[in-house]
């Protein structure tokens, strides 16, 4: 697309960013990230329906924050992901340049968290009614039945970490799983461990995980982790009313604490 | 890298058909048949139960076969208290296993990873499944993009480390060459099943997978790469996963957890990557690893640098699974031929 391939050249050019973070296809034909630092390798940028990756998971790399100013092509579930991370203070002023393609193809480059704020209200993700019926056959189950589903799932993980290394809103630089002297979590990949482990990130990801279902797609051994990730959110958004990703002030369920809480265990 | 073979000891055929009578009688026989099975994008190997949960279709199997050899999670030792005192419980592995299925590629990996697991220290659990394990290799009629057997010495016609290696070569027929005694033992329990035959070139039967790169070249030139600047900027989609070691037939590392209380517990070894951070932290904070890019170019090096030193061969065997269980596009070729091309 040349109208954002001109613009990324541009930022570049005019040093108002010194990575430009996008995409570009791999050796084998696969859509991977690309790292840009110079207008002349942006003639390999890709911009299609094969860029899944949700790249805000690269600002939190170390080798990225050495770069003074990044610049990042967002879509709408990395512009979910930003914001949530801005919220979460995890991103410093004037660093990031975000830059988005709207649905008329049109290139825009975000002034500041606001403006994301704003174009996310006015870009609602439609709800995947797939999901949500894989979801609610799997509720219509007994208790009995979920369980066995889970245990067979979840038995299978290696615990490669693979779906925590790709989200974006992992970005603990100790994990609880990895704590072992003493474990805080039953670190092995057999039954107890896989589930410690998956339930953990699950309670630590509620109203944080802004859905975009990378997990899910990483998984070597294709667990079903979109119909946790699907489940907790809509429950966050009956019972809290929340949704990660939609605002740049902080209010998350499970870590605000409120005076006038209703529930009397937690005053 | 020259051509690695083995000695063929006999050749039969098997009916393509048949196989189900084959795979009911290894059930039946008690032993424990892993097979490849299929799980939305998941390809991996499990306990046979039905031939129609067996998968055929597959280039490469996502998860590599040497959780046979060397499981993601394993009992060394336990302990429990009885009565006062304590009494310590060695594993035993005394099921015979036979894997069924896996590619030429495949049975070089496992060979390498029980070389190394005995050669200079014989690793008790290893060599007891290594012993009980019979490897039934389905050499490849498909390769893709990512395969690269041919660039580092082998080839979809190697029989290096199989015991049995079928080949489809039409009208319904598996050529089998038998290469090991632990092969002719398993086709002599099942002789009905197994015809005479003569030996045949295979080459017109398998894939003709075309080289990615000069091994020779790389091995000759690793030591010159170390300090290349391309590590870095190749590295920077790497996300320090365990994906690409977890699928990788000859990743060898572990870690050891202890789970216990004072009345029972378990010492148990656990896979472990190179790729992730942790992995070379000292107790004192120090960690000479400290980047993904020190840790890339570890994986790399291992592969084609380290492992000629030490053990005297590659220890990548070009399977390509690395590359497509990338959750960020890492590919181990294009590093390869980035390093060459300067
Ligand atoms: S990506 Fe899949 S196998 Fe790996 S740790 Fe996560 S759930 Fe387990
Ligand atoms: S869907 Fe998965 S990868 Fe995406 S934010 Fe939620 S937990 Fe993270
Ligand atoms: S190369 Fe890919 S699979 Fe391996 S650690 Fe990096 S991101 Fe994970
Ligand atoms: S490094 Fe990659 S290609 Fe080589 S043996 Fe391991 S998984 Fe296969």
């Amino acid at each position: 697309m040349q109208e954002l391939n001109n613009k990324i050249a541009e930022l570049l050019t005019n040093n108002l960013v010194s990575i430009f973070i996008s995409y570009k296809k791999g050796l084998n034909g696969k859509i991977k990230p690309a790292f840009f630092t110079k207008p002349n390798e942006v003639y390999e940028n890709y911009f299609g329906d094969e860029a899944q990756q949700n790249l805000a998971v690269y600002v939190h790399k170390p080798e990225v924050k050495k770069y003074s100013k990044v610049g990042i092509l967002a879509n709408i579930f990395a512009l979910k992901a930003l914001l949530q991370l801005y919220a979460e203070n995890q991103i410093k002023d004037n660093y990031l340049t975000i830059v988005t393609v709207n649905q008329d193809n049109k290139v825009i480059v975000f002034a500041d968290f606001n403006e994301i704020e704003s174009y996310i209200a006015q870009h609602q993700i439609e709800k995947n009614t797939n999901k949500q019926k894989e979801i609610n056959e799997l509720l219509s189950l007994s208790r009995e039945k979920r369980w066995e589903f889970w245990v067979e799932q979840l038995s299978s993980c290696i615990k490669c970490y693979a779906c925590r290394a790709i989200c974006p809103m992992c970005y603990c630089s100790k994990c609880t799983v990895e704590l072992n002297q003493p474990q805080w979590i039953s670190v092995p990949a057999h039954s107890l461990g896989n589930f410690e482990w998956h339930i953990m990130r699950m309670m630590h990801l509620a109203c944080r995980c802004i859905n975009c279902q990378e997990c899910s797609r990483v998984c070597p051994m294709n667990i079903p982790l979109h119909l946790l990730t699907t489940k907790i959110n809509s429950d966050m958004e009956e019972e809290f009313g929340q949704i990660a990703g939609m605002k740049t002030t902080l209010d998350f369920a499970l870590n605000t604490f409120k005076v006038d809480d209703y529930e009397n265990f937690i005053r | 890298m020259k051509i690695l073979s083995g000695k063929i000891m006999n050749y039969k055929t098997l009916k393509i058909d048949n196989l189900d009578l084959f795979f009911n009688e290894i059930k039946k026989s008690g032993k424990n048949l892993l097979v490849p099975k299929k799980k939305g994008k998941t390809t991996y190997f499990s306990s046979f139960i039905n031939i129609n949960d067996v998968e055929f279709n597959y280039i490469q199997t996502t998860i590599s076969p040497k959780s046979a050899l060397f499981p993601k999670v394993e009992e060394l030792i336990s302990f429990k208290k009885d009565d006062g005192t304590y009494v310590v419980t060695e594993p035993s592995i005394e099921k015979e296993t036979i894997v069924f299925g896996l590619r030429p590629c495949d049975a070089v990996g496992l060979e390498y990873l029980s070389n190394f697991f005995l050669n200079e220290k014989s690793d008790f659990t290893v060599r007891l499944r290594k012993e009980n394990t019979t490897l039934i290799t389905l050499a490849c009629k498909n390769f893709d993009e990512n395969c690269f057997c041919t660039s580092v010495g082998l080839s979809p016609a190697s029989i290096k480390g199989s015991d049995i290696c079928l080949t489809d070569i039409g009208n319904g027929l598996f050529y089998a060459e038998i290469i090991t005694d632990k092969g002719e033992k398993l086709i002599a329990e099942h002789s009905a099943l197994f015809s005479n035959a003569e030996k045949i070139n295979k080459e017109s039967y398998v894939a003709q997978v075309p080289l990615k790169f000069d091994s020779d070249n790389l091995i000759k030139n690793i030591k010159n790469y170390y300090n290349s600047e391309k590590w870095t900027i190749n590295s920077l989609p790497c996300l320090g996963c365990g994906a690409c070691a977890f699928v990788c037939p000859t990743c060898t590392c572990f870690n050891i957890e202890d789970e216990a209380n004072p009345v029972c517990g378990t010492r148990l070894r656990c896979w472990d990557s190179c790729a992730f951070g942790i992995f070379t932290l000292h107790a004192s904070g120090h960690n000479p690893r400290p980047i993904q890019s020190n840790r890339w170019r570890h994986r790399v090096l291992h592969k084609f640098g380290y492992s000629v030193t030490n053990m005297d061969t590659l220890s990548c065997v070009g399977c390509g699974r690395c590359i497509r269980v990338c959750p960020a596009g890492m590919n181990i070729i294009e590093q390869i031929l980035d390093l060459q091309e300067a």
